[in-house]
């Protein structure tokens, strides 16, 4: 029996306060050591392929990786199609969660409609790019950009996110703006946040944002990972990171003015998400002015080791690959949930002596979400 | 990982549809898929199983489950 993976995390509560948090995953973090002995085109094929929430990221690091390894450099107009793809799949990701999630935690009923249509949008960008389906193509595939079409979709995805904020999504990165509209309510899950008097929630633990490039040891600590200990459980001299919305754009002013009033809680946490949004769509309409017709590049040799970074919707997604004589040799990926859900992680960070009451569970499911694992996620109380 | 099973769809009612993968069935939402759904199609899943969020090819689909009977073989689940 195949089962799918998830995250369990157990409050255990002593007194008037959580005591201890422990979190159990049982996500597949070796599972990709059996790329090895594929070809590198297989495994390109087969990442959007078995990974559900982030497969554009996925294959798009490995390919980052596999070039890395065989010293190939992508055209700046390759990069741009790829940063597109990859900030469409941000916007779409993270769109979804405001328009479906957001209503549902608040128990309210979700804007399925503005779900879908972001989606619909967004699922005609890669072949408004490479209408020859070979984005994954070692070097670059054929980049024949439809530069009409690219303008419709991004042009639709912010109409869409405007109609389902209410609000022009630019406007609303100026703090004046954000804080006028907090108080129209015009969120569900924003007005029980903000009636709970929950914007704060967490904020009194730890923030540990991961570095623009990062953690350092990074590429030492893969390669000497034998057995996937670092790839369960990392860390960098001890300190467990957090990435996602917060950590990679903390310092956008939006967030500087909300982690001044509220600290790094739960409502500066459900803006970064908006401040990723719009960030998302400025950044994919620059992209747009690097993009140019292109053959796909030539095949070379596939020998060498790359380890390539990105930045996925949930934070940072390291891949590392070892080729030899044009085969996968080894294969590992690194994911944002084994930061942010790590038994030291942000979220036990946020939840360990919390106060014990009876709203803690909805509390710790908001932190959850916050966080926003790639898997689904129970929460108990002991 | 957040690796995702392609699932089967043996019935389809209205937004609904029961997906089959490795010998499980359950029921999952077409609210969020925009292509026609049939019996015999092969949906990836979000998280949870609640929505399918993208229909894929066959092709995809087998090559994707042959690797995670791998994974299952190997007891890397």
């Amino acid at each position: 029996m195949f089962t799918e993976a998830s995250l369990h995390v157990t409050m255990r509560v002593d007194g008037p306060s959580v005591r201890t948090v422990l979190v159990r995953s049982t996500r597949m973090v070796q599972a990709a050591r059996l790329f090895a002995g594929k070809q590198p085109a297989e495994v390109l094929q087969l990442l959007p392929a078995v990974f559900s929430l982030c497969g554009t990221a996925q294959a798009l690091t490995g390919l980052a990786a596999m070039e890395k390894a065989a010293a190939i450099a992508a055209s700046p107009a390759q990069k741009a199609a790829r940063s597109l793809l990859l900030l469409g799949e941000s916007v779409s990701e993270h769109g979804l969660t405001v328009a479906r999630d957001w209503p549902l935690l608040a128990g309210a009923a979700p804007s399925l409609d503005h779900a879908k249509r972001l989606r619909h949008a967004l699922a005609g960008l890669r072949a408004a790019l490479y209408p020859d389906g070979d984005w994954l193509h070692l070097g670059g595939g054929q980049l024949r950009p439809d530069t009409a079409r690219i303008n419709t979709i991004v042009g639709q995805c912010r109409d869409t996110l405007t109609q389902l904020i209410g609000h022009d999504l630019d406007e609303l990165m100026q703090p004046i703006a954000f804080m006028a509209w907090l108080q129209r309510e015009s969120n569900p899950l924003l007005a029980l946040v903000t009636n709970r008097c929950w914007q704060g929630l967490g904020a009194g633990a730890a923030f540990l944002p991961m570095p623009e490039l990062g953690p350092p040891d990074l590429s030492a600590r893969l390669q000497t990972d034998r057995e996937g200990i670092y790839l369960a459980r990392p860390d960098c001299a001890g300190r467990v990171f957090e990435t996602g919305p917060l950590a990679h754009w903390h310092w956008h002013p939006l967030l500087t003015d909300l982690t001044d009033r509220f600290g790094t809680g739960l409502l500066t946490r459900l803006a970064a998400r908006l401040v990723l949004l719009a960030e998302s769509l400025r950044e994919m309409d620059e992209h747009r002015h690097d993009l140019r017709g292109e053959p796909a590049a030539p095949l070379p040799r596939l020998d060498g080791q790359g380890l390539a970074l990105t930045e996925a919707a949930r934070g940072l997604l390291a891949h590392r690959v070892v080729l030899k004589e044009g085969l996968v040799g080894q294969y590992q990926i690194l994911a944002p949930t084994e930061w942010n859900f790590h038994p030291e992680g942000a979220l036990v960070r946020m939840l360990t002596g919390a106060p014990a009451d009876q709203d803690l569970e909805l509390r710790a499911r908001l932190l959850v979400h916050a966080l926003d694992p790639c898997v689904s996620c129970t929460v108990a109380v002991e | 990982m957040c690796m995702a099973v392609p699932s089967k769809v043996v019935a389809v009612d209205g937004q609904m549809a029961t997906v089959e993968a490795f010998g499980q069935t359950r029921q999952t939402s077409l609210l969020m898929i925009e292509e026609d759904v049939r019996v015999g199609d092969y949906l990836v899943l979000g998280a949870g199983g609640t929505f399918a969020a993208e229909k894929v090819s066959e092709e995809t689909a087998l090559a994707a489950i042959d690797y995670l009977s791998q994974v299952l073989a190997d007891g890397l689940a």
